[in-house]
């Protein structure tokens, strides 16, 4: 177990500036993801938190302890890599025992049976001890390299994109594993993904990235639910958040924001007030977030429709439908129940709270609340 | 237009047969998914449509043209690849307007064709620039737009939006269903990704290691698959598989589980199926199908293993006997590792499959099982 600090981090290579003062704490044996675009400082920061690169700027520490001095090899981390690193020819069992063997004081045959046997199980490679690592799918050589690191016990347990190489059904499979041997092992963890799902799903926080910034770093519930920029708010859900311009407007002491576009009705934002009218949006230039499945579809004369929109196209998924709405020539999407189809061409009314509704300053690009 | 039409088509290279009797009849107009994962022999059937690859035997057709040996550049299929090439040193425009300028059609009527292709891809701003200038997905579209200039009898496209960034793919999926319904025009599209298929295609062919398995509407892929291999391939998370025992008696059949024991209707298609009193047999659910929190007499014992939120829904992951099994639960529902909760499964959405993973009866909607908790 241990606790990551990072402290105004930075590195540059060149006049590129990979990632900037980055300021972030990984508590004891919690499960965090750094979550990005590819070319948003992800892997740099882990390869810093490894000690594969150096830092150009800030510090490193471990349980309270600067690290940045020392040599991959002395910083107790384990490492999964999307392409997974396995000694192909020989067997499963001498590849999960590869890093115990090496040891100087080495475990004795019955310890490293024992332990094998545990990490084998753990992985679900029990069956497969005996067989060459390199005939194995795509799918157990990954898993081969996940065990090899987890037998070592490293303090911290660093993951680079393991699964991207593996099949969808299998991912969702190693998913719901891993967050489940993370938990019953309690090493710390950092997994990097540019894979919003995998983050949200197995993560106790996720740090958002871009451009070598942290945009921001909460609980899967907060970067989801109360999202800090525009970025993250369109980054995370599998269904693109809608973003609709939107003005801004008092009316009876009350503060409305009112999508731009025929006949849409106000929503109250009161309790937002200060923060909206302090931003810069507040005269034109705000634009409303609002996640496709808190759109409720009503009757187009219902008094409840926010605004009226057409359909103009359903995508079937299976589980459920996504439906799009043509609104003043903008494309809106919700989400279904899967057999409740509206036909292309109806009229229909969208509800949603106000509650439900992000309001985003377009210069600044931040949330306001 | 046309419509696309294979027979037979079997395709071997060396001691690997690619495709094996492949046989599919896509429709003038159709939006014709083939979906299968790497290696399947999605590409192969695309080369052979387009005349890349010659049939070992069986027949291409267009409409009711036999084109198994004619010269490609004699069939008018316009293909679009995973990996774009389009030509660097040439503007978009030059890009756009090449087959065009190839086929030697009127400057005046290129100028009016480009254009209208440009706006319909919206890309009618960048007709000047380099490729090397465009974002990866405006590069997309001009590769799209470069195939849908010409009139062609049907398109091909391989992958064509598997190499954008997650966004972008969402952005150009439904442009594309879009496009191809505004437009009417045959496309056969090869993907291995599920999604893009379910929510684009009018129909589905599943490939799997060069045989069709099934060729049906999205709606029955998904819900009245054949077997075990396309319940899995479509659905995400994918459908969960229950192994139980056969219990027949008096040509009744019940499907028995430690916690339950479910009753199956005397359908002819369980009459006409080789299950057997104590053959082993695999109940499917899918993920949306199994109830989290449920109350009524039905509802069975199972703990959290691992929950999973994904923000607008939470997989939860339960140890059902001795199986973990996958619930689809809206966000609402807040339950953390090793909670005991109680959940029920939609039987109208059931399967039943052999051991060997061929489908026998899928509810679909009817009422044709019934589930009872078994008494500990």
């Amino acid at each position: 177990m241990a606790q990551i600090v990072l402290e105004d981090l930075s590195k540059r290579f060149g006049d590129l500036l990979a990632v900037g003062d980055l300021a972030l704490e990984i508590p004891h044996g919690s499960f965090v993801a750094l979550l990005g675009p590819s070319g948003c400082g992800k892997t740099t920061t882990m390869n810093m938190i490894s000690g594969l690169e150096q830092p150009t700027g800030g510090e490193i520490y471990f349980d309270g302890q600067p690290v940045s001095h020392l040599e991959p090899g002395q910083r107790n981390v384990g490492f999964v890599f999307q392409n997974y690193a396995i000694f192909a020819h020989m067997t499963v069992y001498d590849n999960l025992a590869f890093g115990l063997r090496v040891r100087k004081k080495g475990p004795t045959k019955e310890q490293l049976d024992e332990q094998v046997k545990k990490v084998a199980d753990t992985v679900r490679l029990g069956a497969a001890l005996e067989r060459k690592a390199g005939r194995l799918s795509v799918n157990d050589m990954q898993k081969v390299a996940l065990g090899r690191s987890m037998i070592v016990e490293p303090a911290i347990f660093l993951l680079d994109e393991p699964f991207s190489n593996l099949d969808a059904a299998f991912r969702a499979y190693m998913r719901a594993e891993l967050k489940r041997i993370q938990h019953d092992v309690g090493q710390t963890m950092v997994y990097v993904t540019h894979d919003q799902v995998e983050a949200m799903s197995m993560a106790d926080k996720i740090a958002v990235m871009n451009l070598g910034r942290l945009q921001q770093y909460g609980t899967p519930d907060e970067i989801y639910n109360r999202p800090a920029n525009r970025f993250v708010a369109n980054f995370v859900g599998s269904v693109l958040i809608n973003l609709l311009p939107g003005r801004y407007e008092t009316r009876e002491g009350r503060s409305q924001v009112v999508p731009v576009g025929a006949d849409a009705r106000a929503i109250d934002v009161s309790d937002r007030r200060a923060a909206i009218e302090a931003s810069p949006g507040r005269d034109g230039g705000l634009t409303l977030g609002i996640r496709p499945e808190r759109i409720r579809l009503v009757a187009p004369d219902s008094s409840d429709a926010t605004i009226r929109a057409k359909v103009s196209l359903v995508e079937p998924l299976g589980a459920k439908d996504i439906i799009h709405l043509s609104f003043d020539g903008q494309d809106v999407r919700a989400v279904g129940a899967p057999g409740s189809r509206p036909r292309i061409g109806d009229d229909v009314g969208l509800d949603f709270d106000a509650e439900a509704v992000h309001v985003i300053d377009d210069e600044t690009g931040l949330v306001l609340r | 237009m046309a419509g696309v039409r294979l027979e037979g088509v079997t395709k071997r290279f060396g001691s690997v047969t690619a495709l094996d009797e492949v046989s599919f009849q896509v429709e003038d107009g159709e939006f014709f998914a083939i979906l299968g994962p790497p290696g399947a022999g999605k590409t192969t059937t695309l080369r052979t449509i387009v005349g890349l690859e010659t049939p070992d035997e069986g027949d291409v057709y267009l409409d009711d043209e036999r084109v198994t040996d004619m010269w490609p550049g004699d069939r008018d299929i316009s293909i679009v690849f995973q990996n774009l090439a389009l030509y660097p040193d040439k503007s978009v425009y030059g890009n756009l307007a090449f087959p065009l300028v190839q086929q030697k059609v009127a400057k005046s009527e290129i100028k009016r064709r480009v254009q209208a292709t440009a706006e319909m891809l919206h890309i009618d701003h960048l007709l000047e620039r380099k490729p090397g200038k465009l974002s990866g997905g405006e590069r997309q579209r001009v590769a799209l737009g470069r195939a849908m200039v010409r009139e062609p009898r049907a398109y091909l496209f391989d992958e064509p939006i598997s190499a954008l960034d997650a966004l972008l793919r969402l952005e150009m999926r439904t442009e594309l269903k879009r496009l191809q319904r505004d437009l009417g025009r045959t496309l056969v599209y090869v993907t291995h990704d599920q999604v893009e298929a379910m929510s684009m295609a009018d129909r589905i062919a599943i490939l799997r290691e060069g045989v069709i398995q099934q060729i049906d509407l999205p709606e029955g892929i998904y819900h009245q698959p054949v077997n075990r291999f396309v319940a899995t391939v479509v659905g995400s998370p994918p459908m969960n598989f229950i192994p139980c025992t056969v219990a027949a008696s008096d040509g009744a059949l019940r499907v028995q589980h430690p916690l339950f024991d479910v009753a199956v209707s005397a359908h002819d298609a369980v009459l006409r199926s080789p299950l057997s009193d104590g053959m082993p047999c695999l109940l499917g659910i899918r993920p949306e199908d199994v109830r989290v929190g449920a109350a009524g007499s039905d509802a069975l014992p199972a703990t959290v293993y691992v929950s999973e939120p994904l923000g607008g829904e939470t997989v939860v992951d339960l140890q059902l006997g001795n199986r973990i099994v996958k619930a689809l639960a809206p966000p609402t529902v807040k339950v953390a590792q090793d909670d005991e909760v109680r959940v029920s499964l939609d039987l109208s959405r059931l399967h039943l499959f052999t051991d060997a993973g061929d489908a026998v009866l899928s509810a679909a909607g009817a009422d044709v099982f019934a589930l009872r908790p078994t008494a500990r």
